[in-house]
């Protein structure tokens, strides 16, 4: 059975992935596959950036360029800021970096300070993140920790320790990319507890199904974390159909794929469950015009069967 | 343009909106703030942060009101802004105007770091902010970009084009206009300004979209002769 079939009429919030580094079909296809809403978390752009106008045109893209390509699918784009683990390694240009992300934190639609946390767990990671935690801290923002894939359960369980240490509750902090080894502290000391399906590195959705029937639906939320990786953008939903089959509740299913991210999110102020039941009128008007998706009088569905191009 | 004079006018239209109470406040109180200890960090924060102290409601414009702002600066008009963008400009002529390179330094960096609405509110400061001829280039980035609110921000009912554009950048602008699917009548100067090269060009576009099988945009012709 196609897995889309089962799902029909779902409606689903992608809290974690970099459509950035995605295309047009992508989105085409995760409005299609019911996608209202999505979160990118800033993160490395798979090469060390130089300067720090890299970092400042990427912040703006987020909030500008790339929000407006996802409004044309009729789906809400959201994004949270910060300087990502890898990255703050560069201590000269971390500064610098640091200074410029007041500009964009206080932004519309800025729902968090992320993906930060530990990569390597140095101490220039460390620093960055804490002075980061502050930030978040001051705007009244959540945060979106980005676990280690080294050493993660030991990075897990110090990244909360340090934001406890910053005085964040922990209500107002995302743990992202758990595993069946992370879960269970990070529930239990009541972060919000982010799982991305991501083929061979992260978790299979498989695995995730059982964590859900384990720990039930309660403060857990799944992601696909797509980006330049081998990924799928489809995730979110195609585990929501697995989920589904193996005889999951549509209430739980909802809690994890949707409702969770928003109440979790929502504390930023920068969007709310209200918002997201309406459906995002696809406004021509603003579209992006000359070099834009939409040329012209162009519409946003493109006929893939036509062999004719107008 | 006397800058103190548009600042009050228009503060005092905020203060006219309906349910304002609240945004008049805050704003009053960042202004006080900043001009007692002018940090161009409080300045950014205030313009990044300001949907979220004043809301993003339409405003109301009394026809007194913009009789007056039109008298301040001719061509300037607020009809259609929501209050955000109207506080956000207000906001930017708040800001010291006794050294020039900083003053254009410190909105620059604005214009890097702006998203969608900021943008919007940004260029349509433009025929009201200090300096005038410093904003040429930029303005025309307005043009070149990508946003149709944007480029409506500074290509329709926004004097500053026609004052301060030379005539390859006027050009541009109305060449983009008519790509884009703007309503060309909103164009401040656009009559004024016409000349030869533009209605050169304009011809050749013109033969171009009838060769390609499309419709010509409407006021195109106009322009030819």
């Amino acid at each position: 059975m196609d897995f889309m079939d089962s799902i029909r009429g779902m409606s689903f919030f992608d809290m974690h992935v970099h459509m950035t580094s995605r295309t047009t079909d992508d989105y085409q296809a995760m409005a299609d596959a019911g996608v209202v809403a999505m979160i990118e978390p800033a993160f490395w752009l798979g090469q060390p950036r130089t300067g720090v106008d890299s970092f400042r045109d990427y912040f703006a893209s987020l909030v500008g360029w790339e929000r407006f390509r996802a409004s044309q699918f009729g789906i809400r784009h959201y994004c949270t800021i910060g300087l990502n683990s890898k990255e703050a390694n560069q201590e000269e240009l971390a500064e610098q970096v640091m200074e410029i992300l007041p500009l964009f934190i206080y932004k519309e639609g800025v729902v968090g300070v992320g993906e930060i946390g530990f990569d390597d767990q140095t101490a220039a990671e460390e620093k960055y993140y804490r002075a980061q935690l502050d930030l978040a801290k001051e705007a009244g923002l959540p945060v979106q920790i980005h676990t280690p894939h080294r050493d993660k359960k030991q990075g897990t369980s110090r990244s909360m320790d340090i934001a406890l240490e910053h005085g964040l509750e922990p209500g107002m902090v995302i743990v992202d990319h758990n595993n069946e080894e992370t879960v269970r502290e990070v529930l239990d000391r009541g972060f919000w507890a982010g799982f991305t399906i991501y083929p061979f590195t992260k978790m299979g959705n498989e695995r995730m199904v059982e964590i859900v029937k384990q720990y039930g639906p309660e403060r857990i939320m799944i992601n696909s974390a797509a980006d330049w990786g081998i990924s799928d953008p489809l995730a979110v939903p195609k585990t929501a159909a697995l989920m589904k089959q193996n005889g999951i509740s549509d209430e739980a299913i909802r809690l994890v794929t949707f409702t969770n991210a928003v109440t979790a999110f929502a504390q930023s102020g920068q969007l709310s469950l209200e918002e997201l039941t309406q459906p995002l009128s696809i406004d021509q008007s603003q579209r992006y015009n000359g070099s834009s998706v939409l040329r012209g009088g162009q519409a946003p569905r493109v006929d893939k069967e036509s062999t004719i191009i107008k | 343009m006397n800058i103190a004079q548009m600042s009050q006018t228009l503060f005092y239209l905020i203060e006219q909106q309906p349910d304002s109470e609240k945004a008049v406040s805050y704003l009053r109180q960042q202004a006080d703030a900043f001009q007692a200890n002018p940090q161009v960090a409080v300045f950014y924060r205030v313009f990044t942060a300001m949907p979220r102290f004043v809301g993003k409601r339409m405003i109301e414009v009394p026809a007194d009101m913009a009789f007056a702002i039109e008298r301040i600066r001719p061509g300037f008009t607020v009809t259609d802004w929501t209050l955000d963008r109207l506080a956000r400009v207000w906001w930017l002529l708040q800001l010291p105007i006794d050294d020039q390179t900083y003053y254009v330094k410190t909105i620059s960096e604005l214009f890097k770091a702006g998203e969608l609405n900021e943008l919007v509110a940004l260029y349509s400061s433009l025929p009201v902010l200090a300096f005038p001829e410093s904003w040429r280039f930029q303005a025309t980035e307005g043009i070149r970009n990508n946003i149709a609110d944007v480029q409506s921000a500074i290509m329709l009912h926004n004097p500053y084009p026609a004052d301060y554009f030379d005539e390859a950048a006027w050009n541009q602008l109305i060449l983009k206009a008519f790509f884009t699917d703007k309503d060309v009548t909103q164009i401040i100067g656009l009559h004024e300004r016409k000349n030869a090269r533009l209605a050169q060009t304009l011809a050749d576009y013109a033969a171009e979209r009838r060769a390609a099988g499309r419709s010509l945009p409407t006021h195109l012709e106009e322009l030819l002769g």
